[in-house]
């Protein structure tokens, strides 16, 4: 088989079996391919995306979804999941439709970049990631990288009882490099990455200069301090200002968190919670970002809703659920990791859109404090309003002036406070979207993009 | 595994059908997985059976004195399926290139039964298994008044793992895995008080109805203390970490700087280097009982058995896999493991190639006494309870994070809850230089599983605290 659609008449097949038994189904086929190497001075790892491929089915139960779940394609495969859902539905007591409207697209959407990665092939691959260890190497102290380039093609068709049809293939690329700097038993490192929805020009970035100042940072490392600790003035990097909106922020406005009464924000919808020069997005719609989709799961096209706009808090992200309990509309952001894990409301693109401030005057404004760059992880905490962003560096702000590097930290705090004490956001020059991963909780992992400016504000930050 | 006859073990048919002119190997996987999700304490979402069957083949290419791999994962077991994934992996064996001079092949395998893995009354019947979990795990809520089940979920993995290989190896074992996620929000008290949650994910190989709903009482409590805990103040504490704050730490950086993979980067600690304190005692135990990533043999077939990696603070073994141990030109010590970096291990490691770490770490239990003796060595510190996330790098051996929950210690008791501000350090450091691992001052005498980690609680003299208090102006 050469594409997922090619599974379709057996798909619909039992799709139809299920409408037959419940009074709205859906099935969400997915298949995956892709190659990648990884490279470092000792060793050279070409690998390809395995291949998977299957169907999650779903049907109203009256009260709650049935799930099943099959690997095999071809009809008897389906046929074993078909009967699971047939079998539960026996023992459900179905009075009433599914909650909240069921989509009606039907649309075709593919990434069809002029020059796709899986043009270079593997030896193309390896031969980009010797030239960046190359150049990551010819730095003193450097020793060793890790360099990976990857491309990954994904298809998703979702049907429904209720007439949706939505096929998309999506192209995601990205590439990292990894200086390892040693002295003595110490190592450290810094790091560069970008990744997209695209081709080749999602590795544009992957220059000499890029990767020798990255391998320049690693040798620094290793003699930077210790970052300062305890409550003062922070400056977000574009990166870290993602993932603030993403995991401190995205989270509590993931509607599901609502429904569960589980979110700090639910009762503040419609208040001001930051300054004017304050808005956050979420955007499954934006061009080439990692987090892309072209429709969600319960087949709506991915789409830009405002989170905080100037300041408010305007909106949350809704599945079709959420969207009948809150008397809101589906946004387009309910995701399934792959085809054996359940929908949820999920983050796209998530970002603070742009300020007016340039870095040198933020670090003014700031006058003491430390600057977070190149963000690692954060984490929610979608009721209790906290916040732990980590980074891998910064600098600290002394009198006015980015001064010492220091090493990685963490970074506490309620979010409300920090978005209240949000002084500033630098301007669209400084705007990027990173990738990453997202987890709800410790599973169901979706590629997410996070992106933002500068930005200024206060918590507290230790080493970490 | 179904209503249909069962089929011989996956990697056995794949392996049937391969004409391969170099040596492989195929790890196989058939599960079934079924999820009870909850929110309060009605059911949201019923889900199973999740059907995969699913193979990854290696093939090994030999180029002089180095060796070439190639691997291709499928769902594909339909005769053109295996062949275009051996062929895709034939192809990116040729393109690979590690530095192993032998490649060493198991080719026979231990009795994989008698180990602890399997939880048989989850395997018979596992929906309804899952729901009297539910209802023990809940059940403790009737009696508490401030607190309730937030949301949850119970997801159980049944798989039966096989492995061949052009040396001759057949085995194959089943295995059950289950991933628990439980959030208790605390409310009540003066009004406008906000509310409070304690949110529990742990791995397990077997659940227990009737012991479900112990710890419900203390996670409330502690969904209750985060409601009023302030940020502890900035300095150098002593800490006191129990198994579970532990499990989200050492296993990360110990296992994988204790592996052939970091001695080849030169990210290992040298043997006989002093890097612990001297009373710390740490082992690799590939067959701990009910440890989430125990096994008979690895997932190269290797023999699993117990291994010293600490011993009296000094580094001991190295753990490797059969690509590894054929640079270093030592025997693999069963520790070739497939996984995710991201998430949880517990499925579709047929995706994965095999790569040298831990399995179950075991932290050797001390003499010090119960927590509330540890606490009192500590005198003057902090008990935590719950990071935000450690996410640990296992590179520089930084940890760290936001405070979720905790407690004073102060004149060797547990005082007030403490929420906020960062708690960091690194684990291992070159000699010398002060960790989390060398700074151990206590060791208590009563060990705990907790996912890959079995450790008693340890207090660690100091780590620093970023809190209200210090730093630069605002």
């Amino acid at each position: 088989m050469t594409d997922l659609r090619d599974y379709e008449a057996d798909i619909d097949r039992i799709l139809t079996r299920l409408e037959r038994a419940a009074p709205f189904a859906d099935i969400m086929a997915q298949r995956v391919s892709g190659q990648g190497i990884r490279l470092d001075r000792r060793s050279t790892s070409p690998s390809t995306h395995p291949r998977l491929h299957g169907a999650a089915l779903r049907a109203w139960a009256g009260s709650h979804w049935i799930e099943a779940a099959s690997s095999d394609l071809s009809l008897p495969g389906l046929e074993v999941a078909a009967d699971g859902i047939e079998r539960a539905l026996e023992k459900a007591i179905v009075r009433s439709d599914p909650p909240g409207p069921s989509a009606v697209t039907d649309a075709e959407s593919m990434t069809d970049p002029p020059h796709p990665v899986s043009e270079l092939g593997i030896e193309g691959m390896i031969s980009l990631g010797k030239d960046v260890l190359g150049w990551a190497t010819q730095v003193p102290s450097v020793r060793d990288a890790i360099v990976r380039v990857g491309w990954e093609d994904e298809e998703r068709l979702y049907l429904n009882t209720a007439g949706a049809r939505t096929y998309q293939r999506i192209t995601r690329v990205t590439g990292t490099c990894v200086p390892l700097a040693f002295d003595g038993g110490r190592v450290e490192f810094d790091f560069l990455g970008e990744g997209g929805v695209g081709g080749m020009e999602r590795l544009a970035f992957l220059t000499e200069a890029k990767v020798k100042e990255t391998a320049e940072c690693s040798r620094s490392l290793l003699a930077a301090k210790a970052p300062p600790t305890g409550a003062m003035n922070v400056i977000l990097d574009p990166g870290v200002a993602g993932t603030f909106a993403h995991e401190s922020f995205g989270h509590g406005t993931e509607a599901d968190q609502f429904v569960r009464d589980r979110s700090y924000l639910k009762p503040i919808l419609g208040q001001v919670v930051g300054p004017e020069s304050l808005t956050i997005v979420d955007n499954g719609a934006y061009p080439g970002g990692w987090g892309t989709i072209y429709f969600d799961d319960e087949g709506n096209p991915g789409q830009r809703t405002l989170l905080v706009n100037k300041g408010r808090f305007v909106g949350a992200l809704h599945d079709r659920e959420t969207a009948q309990v809150l008397h809101a509309r589906p946004t387009g952001n309910t995701r399934r990791s792959d085809f054996l894990s359940r929908p949820f409301v999920r983050m796209t693109n998530t970002y603070v859109e742009p300020g007016g401030w340039s870095l040198d005057d933020l670090v003014k404004e700031a006058k003491n404090g430390v600057l977070m760059e190149r963000a690692t992880s954060g984490i929610e905490d979608p009721l209790g309003g906290q916040m732990q962003l980590k980074v891998k560096r910064g600098r600290k702000i002394e009198n006015g002036v980015l001064t010492d590097l220091v090493t990685s930290m963490a970074l506490s705090g309620k979010v409300l406070d920090f978005l209240k004490g949000i002084r500033g956001v630098s301007t669209a020059e400084d705007f990027r979207i990173e990738p990453g991963y997202c987890g709800k909780g410790h599973s169901d992992v979706v590629p997410a993009g996070t992106g933002g400016a500068y930005l200024l504000s206060n918590a507290i930050v230790g080493p970490a | 595994m179904s209503a249909s006859p069962s089929p011989s073990p996956v990697s056995y048919r794949v392996s049937d059908k391969l004409h391969l002119d170099a040596p492989w190997e195929v790890f196989g996987e058939r599960a079934r997985r079924y999820e009870l999700h909850f929110n309060g304490r009605v059911v949201e979402v019923v889900r199973g059976p999740l059907v995969v069957e699913g193979y990854g083949i290696r093939v090994f290419r030999a180029h002089g004195d180095r060796t070439g791999t190639g691997f291709q994962a499928s769902t594909d077991t339909s005769e053109s399926g295996i062949a275009t994934a051996a062929e895709e992996a034939t192809q990116i064996a040729a393109h690979s290139d590690f530095p192993a001079k032998r490649l060493e092949l198991p080719s026979t395998a231990p009795p994989t039964s008698g180990l602890d893995i399997v939880d048989s009354k989850l395997w018979e019947a596992p929906l309804p298994r899952l729901q009297e979990y539910i209802d023990g795990l809940l059940s403790p809520f009737d009696a508490i008044q401030d607190a309730v089940p937030s949301f949850g979920s119970v997801r159980a993995t049944l798989t039966e793992a096989s492995i061949a290989n052009s040396a001759g190896l057949r085995v194959t074992y089943p295995h059950t895995t289950i991933a628990l996620e439980l959030a208790v929000k605390a409310f009540g008290g003066p009004e406008g008080m906000a509310p409070g949650e304690y949110w529990v994910n742990q791995q397990t190989r077997k659940i227990d109805p009737d012991d479900a709903g112990d710890s419900v009482p203390a996670l409330c409590s502690y969904a209750q203390d985060a409601r009023r805990a302030q940020a502890p103040p900035t300095g150098e504490l002593p800490i006191v970490l129990p198994s579970h704050v532990l499990a989200g730490i050492l296993p990360a950086v110990i296992g994988f700087r204790w592996t052939g993979g970091s001695r080849l980067r030169e990210l290992a600690p040298a043997k006989g280097s002093v890097v612990a304190a001297p009373g710390l005692k740490v082992y690799d135990d590939g067959r701990f009982p009910w440890g989430p990533s125990s096994a008979p043999v690895d997932d190269e077939g290797v023999t699993t058995r117990k291994r010293a990696l600490i011993s009296g603070g000094a580094v001991d073994e190295i753990l490797y896999d059969v690509l590894h141990a054929g640079a270093f030109d030592v025997p693999s010590t069963g520790n070739g493991l497939r996984g995710i970096t991201f998430g949880n291990r517990d499925w579709l490691r047929f995706t994965h190639t095999p790569a040298p770490t831990s399995s179950t770490l075991v932290v050797e239990a001390g003499t010090d006494g119960t927590d509330a003796e540890l606490a009192e060595i500590a005198g003057d510190g902090i008990w935590l309870q719950q990071l935000g996330w450690a996410s640990p790098d296992p590179i520089s051996g930084a940890f760290g994070g936001e405070i979720r929950i905790g407690y004073r210690i102060r004149n060797g008791k547990i005082a007030e809850p403490v929420r906020g501000g960062t708690i960091g350090g690194t684990v291992v450091a070159p000699p010398g230089t002060p960790s989390l691992l060398s700074s151990v001052a206590a060791i208590g005498s009563k060990a705990r599983l907790v996912d890959d980690l079995s450790s008693p609680t340890l207090l660690v003299k100091t780590l620093t605290v970023g809190g209200e208090s210090g730093g630069g102006s605002t």
